[in-house]
């Protein structure tokens, strides 16, 4: 199985007033035609780094793609010229954002925004584009398409945007979407349609999602494969079933402890929340071994010599830990 | 006010667009209402001034110099006997002329040169300098040097004071592209695979000049006051053709004897700064709470 998208080795820095900081570090992961990405992790853990340097649209002078490769259609998009990757952004690899609020121009009508890409990557004409703009919102679950078309931005709901969105990031049938987010700043019963729709887009036209998520619930029901980041580094990556049953990184185990249950425990005392003690470590502070080293609860002295590698211990399960002595492992 | 006019008309079959909305609220704005009339009434009598006047403005009649305002005169005579409302009436053609081109063409300045340098951080860094060693000057200054050097004419005023004020509508331009550039919509324009000047004219431009037209509007009415001082200072708009400054300028002399020749024009000035200010705080508060509500 070739991978539609290959992402190998990358490592992007940050430039803050104490020099260049990694902010991601040695990211490899394959996306395959149709597949159903997950990635989770906490705030600041490199999730959006790694989507936006995809595209190459990291900040540009504040931060750099120190190395690696991304590879689409057997080419590196790190070495492609601007013109090509503006022919590849918006065509065949797609994005929506978080915030739905903020992520239309308010100037612009919905129509207006929709046709956009259709008249940049497919030429068509105003009344076409108009058509397909109004296709779209169809396909999207938008009622009355043909009025709503013409409205502004500052009409429509967080959910409605974010459809509106989802609309303009699929307008030309792209191969992969990535989904930073989408649905976290809207609430619970609009999150689940969102959802839904994307679960169905992803059927209908064929193309791969890699969702990003620190919502492990959203995760859970979305992905087939989960990517877990911690500190810029990937450190568990296994099927979705693996990943919730029998995770295998003590940060992982961590994650899947701190999710609130709303079932009491043992004489009906209801479960305390279990967080995982410490902080992230501040990425301008290199930790000597293994990031995750000084939370741990199964660190051992070898674990802060050095760090261990990203290794394969199952089919499609990989895995950023030294074996653990007389655990599981 | 946003929140409930959505409301209503959401129930509407259409919806209006959102220009037609701005320009609803511009229009019920009170201090707008009052500034655009008052500009406007300006603005028709200089157009119409050979229709409301008979006379000519530089005809002069030296038997009725120095005439108070009467029935015949209605602003008075000054010393070569010319008719001071004729003269008004043309000096605003002038006036509002100069303050016009001023406006437009240091805003247009101020919007190319703030997108450039909001995009191009390269270019920011010497652009922005160069804004303000201009801004270094008061403006009045800077508009007079630049004449003296171009030569007391009607388009030495425009360019100097152009150029005077095109540092601030940069300044403008440039903190609010700052500040939209960085906004998820520009965002996804680029991931859309939007080039970098339709990045530019559609998405930052439009959301960008809000602050601008607000700025050109005083502009407008800076540039008559300063075109006015110029006239006055003797290298602006040269006699015999009147300026506002110019009527001012001949009537100083005079003053304790003929009041009424420097009143007149004054008032012109007066009115006319008055209501663009009006027409530009109507515009400020219709404009700003676009991003409140609507954001």
């Amino acid at each position: 199985m070739t991978a539609l998208v290959s992402v190998q080795d990358l490592t992007v820095q940050f430039r803050t007033d104490r020099g260049w900081i990694t902010a991601i570090e040695d990211v490899s992961f394959d996306i395959a035609e149709g597949d159903c990405l997950g990635m989770v992790g906490e705030s600041g853990s490199g999730k959006s780094v790694t989507a936006l340097s995809m595209l190459r649209l990291h900040a540009k002078g504040s931060s750099r793609i120190v190395s690696g490769r991304i590879v689409h259609a057997g080419q590196d998009l790190l070495q492609a010229e601007e013109a090509e990757l503006r022919r590849i952004r918006g065509r065949d690899i797609a994005m929506v954002f978080q915030d739905p609020m903020s992520s239309l121009n308010p100037v612009l009508t919905i129509c207006d925004q929709i046709s956009e890409t259709l008249r940049l990557h497919q030429g068509l004409s105003r009344p076409q584009a108009r058509q397909r703009a109004i296709e779209l919102l169809d396909l999207v679950r938008i009622p009355d398409a043909r009025r709503r078309v013409d409205e502004y931005p500052h009409r429509l709901s967080g959910g409605m945007r974010q459809r509106v969105m989802i609309a303009i990031a699929i307008a030309c049938r792209p191969r992969l979407l990535i989904a930073d987010e989408p649905t976290t700043a809207l609430d619970v019963t609009i999150q689940a349609q969102v959802l839904e729709l994307l679960r169905e887009l992803r059927a209908e036209l064929g193309m791969a999602v890699l969702l990003i998520s620190h919502d492990l619930g959203v995760i859970a029901e979305f992905a087939r494969r989960v990517i877990v980041m911690y500190a810029g580094r990937i450190v568990e990556e296994a099927p979705v079933g693996t990943l919730f049953r029998a995770p295998r990184h003590p940060y992982t185990e961590g994650l899947m402890a701190a999710v609130p249950a709303l079932d009491a425990g043992p004489n009906d005392e209801p479960l305390r929340l279990q967080a995982i003690p410490g902080r992230i470590p501040d990425p301008s502070e290199p930790i000597a071994g293994c990031r995750f080293g000084p939370r741990c609860r199964h660190a051992q002295a070898s674990c802060h010599a050095a760090a261990p590698a990203l290794v394969s211990i199952a089919d499609g399960h990989r895995l950023r830990c030294t074996p653990r002595s007389g655990g599981s492992a | 006010m946003t929140e409930a006019m959505v409301a209503t008309s959401a129930s509407g079959t259409l919806a209006p667009r959102r220009r037609f909305m701005l320009l609803r609220r511009l229009a019920t704005h009170r201090s707008f209402q009052i500034g655009f009339a008052v500009v406007l009434l300006l603005a028709l009598a200089a157009v119409f001034a050979p229709l409301l006047s008979g006379l000519d403005p530089s005809a002069m009649k030296v038997r009725a110099r120095f005439k108070p305002p009467s029935q015949a005169y209605l602003f008075g005579t000054d010393m070569f006997g010319r008719d001071i409302f004729t003269r008004v009436l043309y000096g605003a053609r002038v006036s509002l002329w100069v303050g016009l081109v001023v406006a437009c063409v240091s805003g247009f300045l101020g919007a190319v040169i703030g997108i450039l340098a909001a995009q191009f951080r390269a270019l920011d860094a010497l652009v922005m300098r160069l804004m303000d060693a201009l801004m270094s000057f008061p403006a009045i200054l800077l508009a007079l040097g630049i004449t003296a050097a171009l030569g007391p004419r009607m388009e030495s005023v425009i360019i100097a004071l152009s150029v005077a004020y095109v540092p601030a509508g940069v300044r403008i331009v440039r903190a609010s592209a700052l500040v939209v550039r960085e906004l998820d919509y520009v965002q996804a324009a680029r991931i859309a695979g939007a080039s970098q000047l339709r990045i530019m004219l559609r998405h930052i431009l439009p959301n960008s000049v809000g602050p601008l037209l607000v700025h050109m509007s005083f502009v407008f009415a800076y540039s008559i006051l300063a075109e006015a001082a110029l006239s006055f200072l003797g290298v602006g708009v040269q006699p015999p053709t009147s300026s506002w400054g110019n009527i001012i300028a001949e009537g100083r002399d005079y003053a304790t004897q003929a009041w009424w020749v420097m009143l007149f024009p004054g008032l012109g000035i007066s009115l006319a700064a008055l209501g663009l200010n009006l027409l530009g705080d109507g515009l400020r508060d219709v404009l700003d709470p676009r991003l409140k509500g609507v954001g």
